[in-house]
């Protein structure tokens, strides 16, 4: 399963490269005509763009293994249709955090930068005063709530990164012989996306009394944010394991390529 | 070697092989390339080659040794009559041929003496 | 059991045609089998079934004793005849990737077999010209050390020189232990190394027997056989 992620990491290794120097040499466009404000517009957009390169990336690396003759590369192997399908998820999430550190990295030296340049003195107990605020609720939150929403961000994402490509194993598999096959794996993954929110809501229709949360909304504990939000999260685990079940059997048995 | 695909290959190679002993191109007792070299030398199908040998071992002209190889018969005598085989079947065609565009076997002993 | 490959009332039917129509048929190892027949007849569709690229519609299909699985995929070589090679490799890592996936492949034959051939191992993919890609796709396919070999059009796209050479390893590889199955336009050009020939017409059998038998039987090669039967 290893060499799979391997691979498909060896395969984007050029573009890889060129969105590196891309961003290494808007940044310092950004900062070299814009000053301090051109650092702070790069870091803002910087997510921005990189999220629709990553949904365009993980979707296209997925569809062109399912699609082009290329993917006989793979097929022709003998890796169960599960394995083949947890690899893809596990490399598209190691994409995700990939860009999120790269993100971190590009705020780190840009800040850096201008604390050092602009006269700010780089000083330790001053950060560390600010990650304690952070830390100690002072600010509403601390890192608990950070913890929970990363937690959902990843069980999210996963679910949404699952539910296109088991649009597109499903239309591969079962529709195969039908034409306009990107339009047809678009309606499918519109239609399990409907069947997800339509279960939620379901869930949430028959769950009202746990919902019953009393308090200053303001200051909900993690410990209580996580409660609130565990039942959807629980529910789109179930989903995420079922399409990868899904998604796994229909690779192996009836794919047609 | 060239092939003609319209008859069975195996007897394409016997033909060439008894044709190398009769004149002496593989000398009696000498030992054969095994199936195998033969087939990659040849570029022909690995069970061609050893149906040949197979054949040519029930003819007695080839016989093997085992762990040592396939070799040539010994017998001179043996070679003779596949010499004298050969000699026939060429003899025939031509006669055949020559009846066909009309020569009666006096007129073919006077052509080829002349 | 002598059957490396037991094929048993295959159909593989599409919306609009019938691809496989209830082909029943073996192959034995230790024979080198040629499977023959115009654009459309089923011969890729068979191959794609056994490799697990294509599901069948119904019918069995056993690969030494096992039914079709992907585990079964490890017993078979099978070389594509479209171009299926990552374009942005080099060949040398294209080697290095089937020597990762297929535990079974010899690097260092591939090696040799692709100098031999002429196929510089610096060279990306995209670059190489299509008798080059036809000829490191057969290189692939016979590196690898397993019991069924499919060969889709091996010689196509490969000038005449290169075909003697691609012949040359197909003739090299076999062991009686291994069965392959090559499908081929230039019948003329491979028949020579053929144990068996299998025709295909519409998806179903037509015809299939010993290569010499069918020599004598009918009086003719192979292609002139095939000549007849299709035309």
């Amino acid at each position: 399963m290893f060499k799979i992620i391997k691979y498909d990491f060896i395969r984007k290794y050029k573009l890889i490269l060129i969105i590196l120097i891309a961003a290494v040499f808007l940044n310092l466009l950004a900062i070299v005509k814009f000053s301090v404000q051109g650092g702070v517009m790069f870091l803002g957009l910087f997510p921005i763009a990189m999220i629709l390169l990553y949904i365009v990336d993980i979707i296209k690396m997925y569809s062109d293994d399912l699609n082009k003759k290329s993917g006989y590369m793979l097929f022709m192997t003998s890796y169960s249709g599960y394995k083949i399908i947890v690899s893809k998820l596990i490399t598209a999430i190691l994409e995700a955090i990939a860009i999120l550190l790269l993100y971190l990295i590009f705020i780190l030296i840009n800040s850096i930068y201008f604390s050092t340049t602009q006269g700010f003195d780089l000083n330790v107990n001053e950060i560390i005063s600010a990650v304690n605020t952070i830390l100690s609720g002072r600010l509403g939150f601390n890192l608990g709530h950070v913890f929970v929403f990363l937690l959902t961000v990843l069980v999210f994402a996963t679910g949404f990164i699952l539910t296109a490509y088991t649009s597109i194993t499903i239309r591969k598999s079962i529709f195969s012989e039908t034409k306009f096959g990107g339009v047809l794996s678009f309606i499918i993954f519109i239609a399990l996306n409907w069947a997800s929110s339509f279960s939620s809501s379901k869930l949430m229709s028959i769950l009202p009394p746990y919902y019953d949360i009393s308090g200053d909304l303001g200051q909900i504990s993690a410990t209580q944010l996580i409660i609130a939000l565990l039942p959807i999260i629980i529910l789109s685990v179930v989903e995420s394991i079922l399409m990868t079940l899904g998604s796994g059997y229909l690779l192996e048995k009836r794919i047609n390529l | 070697m060239e092939f003609n695909n319209n008859m069975p290959i195996y007897l394409q190679v016997i033909h060439k092989l008894k044709q190398d002993i009769v004149t002496g191109k593989l000398r009696p007792g000498e030992k054969m390339l095994s199936s195998r070299e033969y087939s990659h030398e040849l570029g022909l199908n690995f069970n061609t080659v050893a149906r040949v040998y197979k054949e040519m071992e029930m003819e007695n002209i080839v016989f093997t040794k085992r762990g040592l190889g396939t070799f040539i018969t010994e017998s001179t005598e043996k070679i003779e009559i596949i010499r004298y085989e050969m000699a026939k079947e060429l003899l025939e065609n031509f006669v055949n041929g020559m009846e066909h565009i009309g020569f009666t076997r006096k007129d073919m002993v006077e052509f080829i003496n002349k | 059991m002598k059957e490396l490959l037991d094929i048993t009332n295959l159909t593989k039917k599409y919306y609009n045609k019938v691809a496989l129509d209830d082909v029943t048929i073996s192959f034995e190892k230790g024979k080198i089998y040629g499977l023959m027949g115009p654009n459309g007849s089923g011969k890729t569709t068979l191959m794609k079934v056994i490799i697990g690229l294509h599901k069948q519609t119904s019918g069995n299909v056993l690969i030494n004793d096992n039914p079709l699985s992907y585990k079964t995929k490890c017993f078979v070589s099978y070389m594509p005849t479209e171009n299926f090679l990552y374009e942005s490799f080099k060949v040398k890592d294209i080697v290095k990737y089937y020597s990762d996936m297929y535990p079974d492949f010899r690097s260092d034959y591939a090696m040799e077999i692709l100098k031999e051939i002429n196929v510089d191992i610096e060279f990306r993919v995209s670059k190489l010209s299509s008798g080059l890609i036809g000829k490191l796709k057969v290189a692939l396919a016979l590196s690898r050390d397993t019991l069924i070999y499919l060969l889709d059009e091996p010689l196509n796209g490969v000038d005449v020189l290169a075909r003697d050479a691609i012949m040359d390893l197909i003739v090299k590889s076999y062991n009686e232990n291994k069965v392959f199955i090559i499908s081929s336009h230039l019948v003329s050009e491979t028949e020579k190394i053929l144990d068996s020939v299998v025709f295909l017409k519409d998806g179903k059998v037509e015809l299939c027997g010993d290569a010499e038998e069918l020599r004598q039987q009918h009086g003719m090669s192979i292609e002139n056989l095939y000549k007849e039967v299709y035309k």
